[in-house]
């Protein structure tokens, strides 16, 4: 066996070092290697609480439709259809995103276009919030709609057909935990925008007010059809 | 031996109970210093073998090298280089030389 007369507090010590390294970058490209199932799991779990959540709500609308009177449900639905339609503005628990351009430079001979957020990463993180629940979204104070567009329009980003410059701030309602999540995951979306640089900044708030939409609706072409249309 | 193995076993299981995880960005970082800490302990087992063992040698350059060695693929970002491969390159070029050294001294025991 290989003696070592000196030193060997000092390579004791420096092993601990090295054993604690060892251990966390391990567990790290185990983590990044094992994320995606992981993910699975999740996703599913998550589906099966939302959709439980959703059958609850459904049956207590059914005791509730069974209960009022047809005026009372009506004024009720008309209430959630303005909601949905997005015309009034609305109040709850969410969270406050800011998006910015990267401040890195890209290095020479890479596409600039990288280091900059294009409409594909805004509809990325809209479509996530979308996915996790959310009720409401206004990207700097532009509420969305069913006919909203989120577009790039030369460096700037049209929403509702106005333009607006980075820093983007995006209001959401829902649960705030869950919209945290869907965007934080492991390969998610904030962890695609972080690699070229692009800052993202999330602060859950316990009051977010979504203002409505401010334009007016306008049918050139579609007509309601009279029967129900069922 | 001993006692270095005692430790490298402390420092996995520290290691192991600590909840700690890097972000993906900064893997690359941690493999290097990693890649430089290995290169110093074997530097230090030869040096040990050898019986030129030195304190403060051995102490400083485990630190100097690991962070040289991130600091170098940092630098190499900067410039567009991957500056990472020359830190790997050298750092495993010398563990196994290390190696060697140290397995002549095992047999010649």
């Amino acid at each position: 066996m290989l003696k070592l007369r000196q030193g060997q507090a000092a390579i004791a010590l420096v092993c601990v070092v090295l054993g604690f390294m060892l251990a966390v970058q391990f567990r790290t490209a185990q983590d990044i290697r094992s994320s995606i199932p992981f993910q699975r799991i999740e996703d599913l779990s998550q589906r099966l609480s939302q959709t439980e959540k959703e059958r609850d709500v459904l049956l207590k609308q059914v005791y509730e439709l069974r209960q009022t009177t047809g005026a009372e449900s009506a004024t009720k639905e008309s209430e959630n259809i303005k909601m949905g339609a997005g015309v009034v503005a609305v109040r709850g628990t969410g969270l406050s995103i800011t998006i910015d351009d990267s401040k890195r430079l890209s290095k020479p001979g890479e596409n600039p276009n990288l280091y900059l957020i294009h409409d594909e990463d805004m509809l990325k993180v809209i479509n996530e919030l979308w996915a996790a629940g959310a009720e409401a979204i206004s990207i700097n104070g532009q509420r969305l709609i069913a006919t909203s567009e989120v577009r790039c329009a030369g460096p700037t980003l049209s929403v509702n057909n106005t333009r607006y410059s980075p820093p983007y701030e995006i209001l959401v309602i829902g649960e705030p935990q869950t919209l945290e999540n869907s965007l934080k995951m492991r390969g998610g979306v904030i962890e695609t925008l972080q690699f070229w640089g692009i800052q993202v900044s999330l602060k859950k708030q316990d009051i977010v007010d979504v203002p409505a939409y401010k334009g007016a609706f306008r049918f050139e072409y579609a007509k309601p059809i009279k029967d129900g249309g069922k | 031996m001993a006692l270095p193995l005692v430790g490298l076993i402390i420092g996995i299981s520290l290691g192991v109970f600590f909840p700690l995880t890097i972000p993906v960005e900064y893997a690359k970082f941690m493999s290097v210093a990693l890649l430089a800490s290995l290169d110093s302990v074997f530097g230090g087992l030869r040096a040990g073998a050898e019986e030129k063992f030195d304190n403060t040698v051995f102490i400083t350059g485990f630190f100097t090298n690991a962070l040289m060695a991130a600091g170098l693929v940092y630098i190499g970002e900067g410039l567009g280089i991957d500056l990472y491969y020359v830190a790997l390159l050298a750092f495993g070029l010398r563990i196994f030389q290390n190696l060697a050294i140290i397995r002549r001294y095992f047999l010649r025991k």
